[in-house]
Formats: C-alpha cells, sequence, structure tokens
C-alpha cells in the first residue's frame, strides 16, 4: 500500500461527511414495507392461522377415516359402483334382516323350526356373498344382478310363508315344511 | 455467546425478520449514515443518494429472510447499496466520455492551490474529479474495502481488467491532486 492509499484509507471519516436526513427517509421506509405487508403477507403466514388450518386438516381428515372405517360393515365393502345397485341391496339387506329379527323372536317356534329356518337362511348367505363377489368381477352382468334379487326374493318369500305358517299353529303343528 | 464479527446485532436482525418494526428502526440508525455516505460518494447527487438508500433498505428489510450470516448484516446492506448505486449509474451513462477530454476539461477547472502530500480534503476533492469509471473503482477498493475481485463481481469486469483501471485511477488522482 502506498502513501496515498494509506493516506486515504487512514482518514475515512473524511468521506464520510453526509448525514442523511433520517425521519424523512425512514417515514419513506417505513410506508412502503407497510404498504408490502398489507399487499403480500396473507393470514395464514401467522403462526395462528397454522395452527389453525392444521388441526382443521387433522379433523377433517379423522372424520374421513373414522366414517370409511364404521362404513366398513354396511355399504362400502359391497364394492358396489352403482348407487342403484347399492338401494337395492340396501332394501332387501333391510327387509331380511327385519324379519330374521322376527323369526328369532318368535316364541311359539321351537327351538328346532328356529335352527331349521335360519340353516336355510345361512346357505342363502352364502349363495348371497357368492353372487356379490361375481357381481365386483362382473358389475354389469345382468344375470347376477337378477340371481341376487331373486335371492333376496326367496329369502322374503321364505320368511313370509314361516310367519303365515305361525298364525294357523293349530292345525298344521306337527308337520308343516317349506320349501325353495 | 456469539463472539464471531457476522453475527453482530444478530437480536436485532432476527427481530426485523418476523417484521418487528422497532429493530428494523434500529438497524436503519446503525447503518443509515454509513449507507448514505456510500451513495453519496458513488451518486453526488442528495435525492438519488436518498432514492438507493431507502430502496436498499426496503429490499433488505423485506429480503431478509435470505440472509444467512455469510456476511455481517453491515456488509449485506452494503452490497445491496453499491449494486443499487452501480446500475443506477449504469443507467445514466449514456457513453464512456473519453478520458482525454476529462484531462483537458479539468485543467481547465483547476483552482491555484498549492499541492501539499497530507491535505486529506484535497485527495478528497480530486475523487470527486475523477471520471466515473476510475472513482467507482477506487472507491469501491480504497473507501469500500472490496478487492479486485469483488470489484469484478459488482462492476460485471475481470479482475485484471479492474487492477489495471485501479492503478490508472491512481495515477490520475496523483495528478488531479497536483494541479490542485
Amino acid at each position: 500500500m502506498d502513501n496515498l492509499e494509506k493516506h486515504i484509507t487512514d482518514n475515512q471519516e473524511v468521506f464520510n461527511d453526509h448525514r442523511a436526513d433520517r425521519a424523512k427517509m425512514w417515514a419513506e421506509i417505513e410506508s412502503r414495507l407497510d404498504e408490502e405487508k398489507t399487499k403480500v403477507i396473507p393470514l395464514w403466514k401467522k403462526p395462528i392461522f397454522k395452527v389453525a388450518a392444521t388441526v382443521a386438516v387433522l379433523l377433517g381428515l379423522s372424520t374421513f377415516i373414522g366414517i370409511n372405517f364404521f362404513d366398513n360393515t354396511t355399504d362400502t365393502e359391497d364394492g358396489f359402483v352403482s348407487q342403484e345397485l347399492q338401494d337395492i341391496d340396501m332394501h332387501y339387506r333391510s327387509l331380511v334382516s327385519y324379519q330374521v329379527k322376527l323369526v328369532e323372536q318368535n316364541d311359539k317356534l321351537s327351538e328346532d323350526d328356529k335352527q331349521e329356518f335360519l340353516s336355510f337362511m345361512n346357505e342363502l348367505d352364502k349363495e348371497y356373498e357368492e353372487l356379490r363377489l361375481e357381481m365386483r368381477n362382473n358389475l354389469d352382468n345382468q344375470l347376477v344382478l337378477e340371481a341376487i334379487v331373486s335371492n333376496y326374493k326367496k329369502r322374503i318369500e321364505l320368511i313370509e310363508n314361516l310367519l303365515h305358517h305361525l298364525k294357523e299353529p293349530q292345525i298344521k303343528d306337527e308337520n308343516y315344511g317349506y320349501t325353495l | 455467546m456469539e463472539t464471531d464479527i457476522r453475527f453482530r446485532h444478530k437480536e436485532l436482525v432476527e427481530k426485523s425478520k418476523s417484521g418487528d418494526r422497532s429493530s428494523q428502526y434500529q438497524l436503519y440508525e446503525l447503518y443509515v449514515d454509513a449507507m448514505y455516505n456510500i451513495g453519496m460518494r458513488f451518486l453526488r447527487i442528495k435525492e438519488d443518494a436518498e432514492d438507493v438508500v431507502q430502496d436498499s433498505f426496503v429490499d433488505a428489510f423485506k429480503n431478509l429472510g435470505n440472509f444467512k450470516y455469510d456476511s455481517t448484516f453491515g456488509a449485506w446492506l452494503k452490497r445491496i447499496v453499491i449494486n443499487k448505486c452501480i446500475n443506477r449509474l449504469k443507467l445514466k451513462r449514456v457513453a464512456i466520455t473519453p478520458i482525454e477530454e476529462h484531462e483537458y476539461h479539468l485543467s481547465n477547472e483547476t483552482v491555484e492551490i498549492k499541492f501539499e502530500a497530507t491535505d486529506i480534503i484535497k485527495v478528497k476533492r480530486g475523487i470527486d474529479l475523477l471520471p466515473s469509471g476510475y472513482k467507482e473503482i477506487l472507491n469501491l477498493y480504497l473507501l469500500e474495502g472490496y478487492d479486485h475481485m469483488e470489484i469484478g463481481e459488482v462492476l460485471g469486469i475481470t479482475t485484471s481488467t479492474s487492477k489495471s483501471q485501479y492503478h490508472r485511477a491512481k495515477k490520475k488522482l496523483v495528478e488531479i491532486v497536483k494541479n490542485l
């Protein structure tokens, strides 16, 4: 470093002889920062909104999972895509389960009769399950759909027969029967 | 406790990052004069220097998230100010003024004062009278403490160009000061 350079760097303060108009410049800076703030920073950037958003997402997610989980036992596991099919299935299913309950709670029937009836129902249940699996693979298969409906109809017919039979117990108490 | 110079004013910087206005003002207070003087040295016009310094502070506070303590906050801010000054000078500069013309111009304008090597005020005036390109390099090297590599980056020239331009600038300065 030569003399001139040293001279300059040693006397730096001479080159810092200007004083800024602090108040005026800050006013300008602040107004531009404020302007930017209202424009750019959205609500969700504040931590509290992040927390709120997280809670909302978690609630939504758990509700979604919960609904899926509890609905598993009813319609969603069927694999039926069509709303119409689901409605038909629901209708018959509730009808059948209602009538099965009626039979089970009926004290005019003997245990054996009930067992016999329920074993028939179980067979139809198995058949229904097979049809349902078939239905998943062949969603458009009209034959499978018809088979499901007739399966349900048969069950209802069976129950109706049984209930009808119960209304005249004294006549055919010993040798009543039902055929498929 | 942080002893590294880069973490100077870390607390203020961190608070400013989160938008704390009073911390931002404290940083402004600490650096505004130094930055304003840089602006004045490059641009020489009060309004231009104020504009650049205001722009720089607004940019700095808006982009403070990008500041990772690779340097001090002051050095980071200074880089912003210098870049803005250089850009402004580039916009203003229509064509590079031939040096010969300047020499002629300067010798015409010089006032008859006896040269004293220790007169720093003369040196300062001499720097003001340097052609714009020379003045920028001399300012960056001697007063802002940039090395030739950094100057090359800021001005978009090679390191060797910066070196040779600096030596020419210094030579020119000696001449000017002699004639003051």
